[in-house]
């Protein structure tokens, strides 16, 4: 009871930004302390490490279905859950009522029409992002979503999860940085981003990334993830975008670049972000920088460095003559506080965590289908930009949430 | 000549560096300023004196000594040497100096420091070594069965252990015992103004020449931990050690708690009261740092108590209310540190 009303009270307290008041108006919260019962659609490499997860959790879920129509990715997720029942055919298990929550980690063009089947079966989701292929899909899962309100749907950015990137989130947001002028992403490998095929009439099955028909390319599974994070940091998202980029290196017949670029202009915020991705060069792999008048933060997946800039470093350096503390900070050789000197668990530990929370306070997630779509708008506007050499400008029909 | 005066006219410095050689400096003292890493954390020193008699060449190779003597992570450390020995080692005299202080916090404390803890540090995860799960109940009784300062005894240069499963942990204390290694160093090099920092933990002495100004010391709070808005409190100092242990940085969830790299060596589980950092002056910085680990344990109002009874120390305790604000207090002593605006 306490809880009920505590609940009820943050929602208040949060105003009504996120639909949380539908949310309560028939509130169950039937999976206080409770398993969940997930069934996981899609057991390829995303599938599987999601399953790895889900077995770290085994006191919030038990992994009840599993779901591919590949045979050998079947035989290798049963190895993490040999208690599952095996399905080819989503419908069956979304038909299943020992169901609770389904997992989907798809080809990208596949996200719209599984999460409205498994919103319209009644099952909390949790969809891998990018949230959908393109922007009229997102729009309409918006509104699916809205008339599902005892329903939780979370997107899959799961680093804005960590604890790490929730403190970079704190510290932009409480002036370490001063103003924020630009952001700097990479993520940059070398090679040729495909999976092997254990027979070539699969293909088009496996290296879906490889094809327009179902993949947003380098954008969609890549740097949707800094453009998300950017958009919760700042509250905000791209007005207008240009991008460039061309099938560069590997010419084996794919259809999505290997080699992108993409400006984005944030213009309330007064901010530019280059988000770039080549699968060509690995020298700087994952790199991610946002710049303001008095510091840096340099970002990995699992580290984060502050860099003040020299004015304010001068500042902190005239202060005092020493300092003490329990754990005390630690300059890096470079100039750098590191910001989180603990070592942190898997993005995806703590989103799945998350979205048991979720579904059993009944809370949005903070990874939901507004900001998924704000995501999946930019990734859409990226690649409109990247094949049609247009400068993207934001519409009013994205202004979803 | 004309040439040297250009010359004095457009390179000040160069006026400054004939000045100081030529003797017409040297009664002035000034500040000297040596910094740089140690024992996986930085130093930070400031002195005063009209030379540079101290190097930071020195410092490292003093701190790497002592590294080479009480460092869990170095290979081949005497303390690496005792943990895997059956009955002891001969003692190197950093060693014997930290081992005879630890005991003594050890009775003082009734037991609440103990370096005996490091099969339970190491259990729980934060230890040299990874740990891939924590441990079981019945596992903490099992090590408690060999932890305890009781297990191992002094007998002139030799450690000795009772059981050969006593192993220890010096983290808790050779650090500040670092510092009044460095001070002492600075002293005997005739120096009589200074602020040696290590790792968080400080020992100072007289003041900042010329103005004759105390040392000013910022007690950081829990926070982010790399600003000044964290300061929870800056004090002024001219002799002493300072240092500080909490439980803010230093910690993971596992279900539903906590658990700190602090671990209490009476239970065998990590500490769970309402401390969130004590800050210890004592006379030097050893015994500060022996007993922050103590003041973390005993809670707010067995610390505030046993300093009353104890002369020498004084603390600073930041806690949390029940009702989960964050407040702070001090023994009457630390209170005439505290910076005046």
């Amino acid at each position: 009871m306490f809880r009920r009303k505590f609940i009820k009270n943050a929602a208040i307290a949060t105003g009504g930004l996120l639909l949380q008041n539908n949310f309560l108006k028939a509130a169950d919260l039937q999976y206080e302390g409770k398993k969940i019962n997930i069934g996981i659609i899609g057991c390829g490499d995303r599938g599987t490490g999601l399953m790895h997860v889900l077995n770290e959790l085994t006191d919030l879920y038990q992994i009840a279905g599993i779901c591919d129509v590949l045979d050998f990715r079947i035989a290798n997720a049963k190895k993490l859950a040999p208690n599952a029942v095996v399905y080819k055919d989503y419908h069956k298990m979304l038909d299943q009522k020992n169901i609770d929550a389904v997992i989907i980690a798809v080809p990208l063009s596949m996200h719209f029409a599984l999460g409205k089947d498994a919103l319209l079966a009644g099952k909390h989701v949790y969809l891998e992002k990018t949230m959908t292929y393109n922007i009229p899909q997102a729009i309409e899962l918006v509104k699916l979503a809205a008339s599902k309100p005892h329903q939780i749907l979370q997107i899959g950015h799961q680093y804005r999860y960590t604890p790490l990137y929730f403190k970079v989130k704190e510290m932009c947001r409480s002036g370490y940085l001063g103003k924020v002028t630009q952001i700097d992403c990479r993520w940059d490998r070398n090679g040729n981003w495909r999976r092997p095929v254990p027979d070539p009439s699969l293909e088009r099955q496996i290296n879906w990334r490889m094809y327009r028909e179902y993949s947003g390319g380098l954008p969609a599974e890549l740097l949707s993830h800094q453009i998300d994070f950017i958009n919760w940091v700042f509250d905000t998202h791209a007005t207008k975008i240009f991008a460039t980029g061309g099938i560069d290196f590997f010419k084996d017949g794919r259809e999505t670049y290997d080699n992108v670029q993409a400006v984005l202009r944030y213009e309330k915020d007064g901010m530019v972000g280059n988000f770039g991705a080549t699968c060509a060069n690995s020298h700087d792999g994952y790199l991610f920088k946002i710049k303001g008048s008095k510091g840096t933060i340099s970002l990995l997946v699992n580290e984060g460095v502050y860099y003040p800039e020299k004015e304010t470093l001068k500042e902190y350096h005239q202060t005092v003559d020493g300092v003490t503390g329990a754990t005390k900070i630690t300059w890096n050789k470079d100039g750098g506080i590191p910001i989180l000197t603990e070592p942190v668990k898997d993005g995806s530990w703590y989103a799945l965590s998350d979205f048991h929370k979720c579904i059993e306070t009944m809370q949005p997630p903070t990874s939901n289908v507004y900001t998924g779509a704000r995501t999946a708008f930019t990734v859409h506007m990226i690649n409109k930009s990247l094949f049609g050499n247009t400068i993207e400008n934001w519409q009013p029909e994205y202004n979803v949430g | 000549m004309t040439a040297f005066l250009s010359a004095f006219k457009f390179s000040p410095l160069l006026l400054i560096l004939w000045w100081c050689q030529s003797g017409a400096g040297q009664s002035q003292p000034r500040e000297w300023k040596l910094n740089g890493y140690a024992q996986g954390t930085t130093y930070s020193i400031i002195y005063f004196k009209d030379k540079e008699v101290v190097k930071g060449a020195q410092i490292d190779s003093l701190l790497d000594n002592i590294d080479q003597s009480m460092s869990l992570y170095k290979g081949g450390s005497l303390i690496n040497k005792f943990n895997g020995a059956v009955s002891g080692v001969q003692m190197d005299q950093h060693f014997r100096k930290v081992i005879k202080k630890s005991l003594e916090v050890y009775k003082a404390s009734g037991g609440l420091f103990d370096i005996t803890v490091e099969p339970l540090v190491q259990a729980w995860g934060f230890g040299a070594h990874k740990v891939d799960s924590l441990p079981t109940s019945s596992e903490i009784r099992g090590i408690m069965k060999f932890v305890g300062s009781d297990k191992i005894y002094l007998r002139g240069n030799y450690l000795y252990k009772r059981d050969k499963r006593v192993k220890i942990d010096l983290n808790g204390i050779a650090q500040g015992y670092s510092v009044d290694v460095l001070a002492d160093f600075l002293e005997s090099r005739g120096i009589g103004n200074y602020m040696v920092e290590l790792g968080g933990e400080i020992r100072v002495k007289g003041h900042k020449l010329p103005g004759m100004q105390k040392f000013a010391l910022g007690i950081q709070a829990p926070g982010n931990g790399f600003n000044e808005d964290l300061m929870q409190k800056v004090i002024e100092l001219d002799s002493g050690g300072l240092t500080t242990s909490g439980n803010y940085r230093k910690f993971y969830m596992s279900k539903h708690s906590r658990v700190s790299h602090l671990i209490n060596p009476k239970t065998g589980y990590s500490l769970q009261n309402e401390m969130i950092s004590a800050t210890v002056w004592a006379r030097n910085a050893i015994t500060a740092d022996g007993y922050d680990n103590v003041f973390m344990a005993m809670g707010v109002k067995k610390s505030l108590a046993f300093v009353k009874h104890h002369s020498g120390m004084e603390i600073y305790l930041i806690y949390q209310k029940a009702d989960g604000s964050v407040a702070d207090t001090a023994s009457a002593g630390f209170y005439k540190f505290v910076k005046k605006n």
